[in-house]
């Protein structure tokens, strides 16, 4: 693979292969759009919601209710509904689903999932308990005794009480105080039981459901809603990657140092004028050698892809990132992506901030090569030392042309004010600006907090934090 | 938030579009006000056929509540009034003579999932029928499976002439209640 001693990214080659492409202003997207379908999504969310509250009010009559153990019961299905499609929502959330990925970008999408995620797997938890009491109560039984009979003679409820504790198991692993004793990787296929464990309790849901018994169109939607997620999971999660990945067949040429902690790989691929890719996506990559073949993570393009050729540049943060700097050329690559709303197109206004903390300026160097020429851009970078200013010459070029202003803030954070004046220092037009910011996640949400205060629109600011 | 009228409105109609479309509306909101006749301690029971010739209770086994008539909707668990007191029969004998069309109502039998008592009819030395007069099950499931099984387990009866029938897999408590019914209103007819 000699010809990889021949790839360089250097911006100057780039903008003058594409300027007359680049020097064209940027459509800006109409935020009311972005709003609308926003709205749309929630408004699709809470309507399901309102209807699964409304199946547990259909399924019961009053003469159940106020039975023995009918008040139990019916709590018992409320939690079970509203807990499941609570968990419904969760796979979605995290599905990678297209129209929605670009309106929350998966930053936040992941955040919510990790919110919310307490609500379903509580509600489930209590559905177990009260549907137990309510039925031992109606058979005059004791709690435990009818835990048995419901394993040994109710249809599907074996699979459903293996369901049941495979989802508390992966729920207790991902309380934070366990999560971060375990390895990303340890817990990230662990947590991908959870498919398995809502698979295995799908079934006593459609047979015993006191909302679906009987009720063939409840029975008929409740499917087909399952039906399809698992279907956009398998597309957008298995599929659309896997084609992808074969459809680029990418493979590591050459790594790159770039300090000691910081290293650039160059993949090599085929059809990558195909690829739809915006500045500052990323991608979920996938390195088939030994040891890490089993784990993807994601990482920014550091540069706009310029086919064969791709670039990503990565820091030693996790065990993962750490073997990539000594990856063999020849390995081949699967990907999932590209993600991520920290793009150009997302533009409000003509003229940009950009905020990258440490190895967050890759997305941000690739977006500024999206911004066409004297937009005048202004680049804060926020780095700890001297040495973590990787990609310098790169995003210096870029700056240049674009007429545009570089700061770098070099230091420990003792030493360096970087809250509200002093951007508006650097910045003062900032309101007329969009801001985009990556970094770490407590990077992001400083940096938010402070725009916010100073009068940035949040349609304006936009974001991708990295997650060690 | 901004975006909180749209979430109020998408659970309201999606509530209100569940509620109203159901056939029966919800039963647990409209049938308060029909059940109310009965108490909120006395819930209606399923009776898919009131036994036909009832007369009142009989016998020196008082029974605990009489058959109730028939409104719609199962019910949990037994009647009330019955705290701690083993299942009583609900005797409708017509006549202790051995001629003739008699039916009698058997025992209430507890199974797991509820309760069932069944009226059998004889003609002369046949047992022509056998109806169900109460049926009170847990939940809907409990419901479905009892409703599938009872033709069966009537098909049974009624083809060996006895209670001493097969059952039915995957409802053995329930065709074990039928046919314990089957047998003590067989009892008060006195048929052998």
């Amino acid at each position: 693979m000699s010809p990889a001693a021949t790839v360089t990214f250097t911006p100057d080659q780039r903008s003058r292969q594409s300027s007359g492409a680049r020097n064209v202003p940027v459509p800006v997207v109409a935020p009311k759009k972005k709003a609308n379908v926003l709205a749309l999504v929630i408004f699709i969310a809470c309507l399901g919601m309102g209807a699964t509250v409304g199946l547990s009010l259909i399924s019961e009559t009053h003469s159940e209710f106020v039975a023995r153990g009918g008040v139990n019961m019916f709590i018992g299905n409320l939690t079970a509904l509203v807990g499941t499609y609570l968990a419904l929502i969760m796979v979605l959330v995290v599905s990678r689903l297209s129209f929605v990925e670009t309106v929350l970008g998966q930053d936040r999408l992941v955040r919510l999932h990790k919110t919310l995620s307490p609500w379903p797997i509580s509600l489930i938890a209590l559905h177990v308990f009260f549907t137990t009491i309510g039925y031992a109560q109606a058979a005059k039984t004791g709690f435990w005794h009818q835990f048995g009979t419901f394993i040994s003679s109710f249809p599907n409820m074996l699979t459903a009480t293996i369901g049941f504790i495979l989802m508390m198991a992966i729920a207790a692993i991902s309380i934070r105080a366990i999560r971060s004793r375990l390895r990303r990787e340890t817990w990230w296929s662990i947590h991908l039981a959870m498919y398995l464990a809502l698979a295995l309790s799908f079934a006593h849901i459609i047979a015993l459901g006191p909302a679906f018994v009987g009720h063939p169109l409840a029975r008929a939607l409740w499917i087909a809603s399952w039906l399809g997620t698992a279907g956009v999971v398998l597309v957008y999660r298995f599929l659309l990657p896997v084609v992808r990945s074969l459809r680029y067949s990418l493979k590591v040429v050459e790594v790159k140092q770039e300090n000691s902690e910081v290293s650039s790989i160059i993949l090599k691929g085929t059809n990558l004028e195909k690829l739809r890719f915006k500045g500052g996506q990323f991608f979920s990559w996938r390195f088939l050698a030994p040891g890490i073949w089993w784990q993807a993570h994601p990482y920014s393009l550091s540069a706009m892809p310029k086919p064969p050729y791709l670039r990503l540049t990565v820091k030693n943060l996790g065990d993962h990132s750490g073997s990539l700097g000594s990856i063999k050329p020849g390995t081949r690559v699967l990907i999932e992506g590209p993600y991520g709303t920290l793009t150009a197109h997302s533009r409000q206004r003509q003229h940009a901030l950009l905020i990258a903390g440490g190895i967050g300026v890759t997305a941000l160097r690739a977006l500024l090569e999206e911004l066409p020429a004297k937009s005048k851009p202004v680049v804060i970078r926020r780095v700890r030392s001297q040495e973590d200013l990787v990609l310098k010459a790169e995003v210096e070029a870029l700056i240049k042309h674009r007429r545009g202003n570089l700061y770098e803030l070099i230091g420990s954070r003792r030493h360096i004010k970087f809250d509200g004046p002093a951007i508006q220092k650097m910045v003062p037009d900032i309101l007329h600006r969009d801001v985009y910011i990556c970094g770490s996640q407590s990077f992001v949400d400083g940096i938010i907090e402070i725009v916010k205060d100073i009068g940035v629109n949040s349609d304006s600011i936009h974001f991708e934090a990295f997650s060690i | 938030m901004k975006k909180i009228p749209y979430a109020i409105s998408g659970v309201l109609i999606g509530f209100v579009a569940v509620v109203t479309l159901h056939p029966a509306g919800a039963p647990m909101l409209t049938a308060a006000k029909s059940s109310t006749g009965a108490g909120p301690s006395r819930p209606a029971s399923v009776s898919s056929s009131p036994p036909q010739n009832a007369t009142g209770p009989v016998g020196p086994s008082a029974p605990s509540s009489a058959p109730s008539t028939s409104s719609s909707g199962s019910q949990v668990g037994q009647q009330s009034g019955t705290s701690g007191v083993t299942p009583s029969s609900t005797s409708t004998t017509q006549a202790s003579s051995n001629q003739g069309i008699r039916s009698a109502t058997g025992a209430s039998e507890q199974y797991g999932y509820g309760v069932i008592s069944v009226t059998v009819t004889v003609d002369n030395q046949r047992i022509t029928n056998v109806s169900v007069a109460n049926l009170q099950v847990a939940e809907s499931y409990s419901q479905s499976i009892a409703q599938q099984v009872i033709p069966m387990l009537k098909r049974q009866v009624l083809a060996a002439q006895s209670p001493n029938i097969n059952g039915i897999s995957g409802a053995t408590y329930t065709a074990e209640a039928y046919a314990t019914s089957v047998q003590s209103a067989l009892n008060k007819l006195h048929f052998s």
